[in-house]
């Protein structure tokens, strides 16, 4: 498990304290799990996520993933429509882990709420939540 | 993340942590999870190539005396008598069994490897924290028998190498490898960790006399090292490095849990536990007769001959994808017609194998199809009132979700923990036209 200070927190997307992040790409909203989810999971082997054209509540469930060592759900944090599933996670579920920001990306949601990023943590603040928890 | 702080740490527990492993407690130890390679890179390694466990958590307790042989015979479920030579001559130091120690109810209290070491000298290996345990049911088995019992833990160090290149690995680094490797049939061993013991006749480079057995917990060919705890360190690096050209990697319990799963063996406490230790997947480790009729000899627990027909049956299944249940749940077993079954006992996924058409294959398997890639299938045991058929699909249920799963006698195809020595030193790499032997 690496420490904190080993983890990357870019400071170009948000983070929920339920440790997803959330990036707006024009009026999209893309949306994965943070580098320190991924690295408290473990190998990430399976990614349940839900049908395009679904809807969700800002910190409803949307999704499972099944890591080695157990089943992790993922929380929406923003409210919207799913536009987009990151279909390559089928074949390849490790990319959660290797790209976490990048390729291992999620969903992609057309936001109903404009504030829900905003009240999204800074990767400071999330930071700083994190290093509570130790 | 708080481990607490009253958990047992081996003398690798600093390697561990500054190799980045992630550490989780186990029944009493702190022990690594997976490192930075993660557990699906340390499972395939096992199967592909190879991969060392610290395994020093494990309980090892000695047994000396005149009255050591009684003692198993009468509280061990396998039947030391066939160790006997076939002209009716004494027993044949160096061989190792799989059984269980039963309460007088036939329950397990839990699962052990007895080695015969020599004339009334044998070790007894049970699981993390439960050698007092059986110390204590071992006392209380003793009658008329002599002997005495020293709980080894803590002073023997103890590494699992495990996977088909295990044998040029620890050829590397053995002093004359071939005398020591060569005649080593499966479940036999050879040495001993206290150099001063008079059989102790197998060394490795670094000075450490070594207990190297045939044995292992991952269904894959392999050896488990036995060493003093002091030499623990310096021989963990030593096989590394030599393990270095073959593909070699640390692998933590994730890792384990998964192969010894997808290789239909049990977890004590978990598969195996406070119920009747019959209608398993483990025959071989009770004293059966040739025609399963009746046991070859008498032993604490032996009623559970008795209740075959009335206790509930432990069978293994495969799934169709890696999704699990969690056990923690717990995960019920229901019918065809939603009817409840029985409990899921272990549930993972094995990341070596999947399926094509209603076949399993693994990665390793000599007739995989083209582009075959193992995207991985749960498995595990489940335990039902009344005995499954082989091909039945079940489903798994717990408070998410429901997984179809089908019951079946085997799981992970192609596994290699039977295949001649021979054919493992002399070869590299896997080998592609053998079977199991």
């Amino acid at each position: 498990m690496k420490e904190i200070h080993e983890l990357h927190f870019p400071e170009t997307v948000r983070y929920a304290h339920d440790h997803e992040w959330a990036r707006q790409e024009n009026d999209i909203v893309v949306v994965g799990i943070s580098d320190y989810a991924q690295d408290q999971l473990g190998d990430i082997t399976f990614v349940e996520l839900p049908q395009e054209g679904d809807f969700f509540e800002k910190g409803e469930e949307f999704g499972t993933l099944e890591s080695v060592k157990a089943v992790s759900e993922v929380f929406m944090p923003v409210a919207g429509e799913i536009v987009a599933i990151n279909g390559e996670l089928g074949e390849s579920p490790r990319l959660v882990n290797e790209d976490p920001y990048g390729a291992g990306w999620l969903i992609k949601v057309r936001p109903t709420n404009a504030t829900d990023l905003e009240n999204l943590m800074s990767a400071n603040e999330y930071e700083d939540m994190l290093r509570g928890l130790e | 993340m708080d481990l607490g702080s009253d958990n047992l740490k081996t003398p690798l527990h600093g390697w561990h942590t500054s190799h980045g492993a992630t550490m989780a407690p186990f029944r009493g130890w702190e022990m690594p999870l997976w490192y930075p390679s993660g557990a699906v890179a340390e499972h395939l390694a096992v199967i592909e190539g190879c991969g060392m466990f610290d395994t020093s958590h494990m309980s090892v307790i000695s047994l000396i005396g005149p009255g050591s042989f009684d003692l198993l015979q009468s509280c061990f479920t396998r039947d030391l008598d066939s160790w006997r030579q076939r002209n009716g001559g004494p027993p044949r130091s160096g061989r190792a069994a799989f059984g269980a120690f039963l309460n007088d109810l036939g329950h397990v209290i839990d699962d052990a490897v007895v080695f015969f070491l020599a004339l009334d000298t044998y070790l007894v290996v049970v699981n993390a924290g439960k050698g007092e345990e059986v110390c204590s049911h071992l006392a209380a088995c003793k009658g008329s028998h002599v002997f005495e019992l020293d709980d080894l833990t803590g002073k023997i160090g103890k590494i699992d190498l495990q996977g088909p290149n295990s044998a040029r690995i620890l050829a590397k680094v053995l002093h004359e490898p071939e005398r020591a490797l060569l005649p080593m049939s499966y479940f036999s061993f050879k040495g001993h960790f206290d150099e001063d013991s008079p059989l102790a006749d197998v060394f490795l480079k670094n000075g450490a006399a070594v207990l190297v057995s045939r044995t292992g917990y991952t269904g894959e060919f392999g050896f488990e090292l036995f060493v003093r705890s002091a030499m623990l360190g310096d021989t963990w690096e030593l096989i590394l490095a030599a393990g270095k050209e073959f593909g070699l990697i640390p692998c933590g319990l994730a890792a384990r849990d998964s192969l010894r799963a997808g290789a239909v063996l049990p977890l004590s406490g978990q598969d195996i536990g406070s119920w009747p230790f019959i209608n398993h997947p483990w025959p071989h480790a009770l004293p059966f007769n040739e025609d399963g009729t009746g046991f070859t000899k008498d032993f604490l627990g032996d009623v559970v001959l008795g209740k075959r027909n009335s206790a509930e049956h432990t069978q293994a299944f495969a799934g169709y994808d890696p999704r699990k249940v969690s056990v923690h749940d717990p995960a019920v077993v229901l019918g065809p017609d939603g009817t409840d079954l029985g409990i899921v006992l272990t549930c993972v996924a094995d990341m070596a194998i999947g399926r094509v058409g209603n076949r399993i294959y693994s990665v390793v398997s000599p007739d995989k199809p083209d582009g075959f890639k193992a995207k991985g299938l749960s498995c595990g045991f489940v335990r039902v009132r009344h005995r499954l058929p082989l091909g039945q699909v079940v489903e798994l249920k717990d408070k998410r979700r429901k997984i179809r799963v089908e019951i079946v006698e085997d799981i992970r195809p192609d596994r290699t923990a039977l295949r001649p020595m021979s054919l493992m030193i002399e070869r590299r790499g896997v080998g592609s036209d053998e079977r199991d032997s």
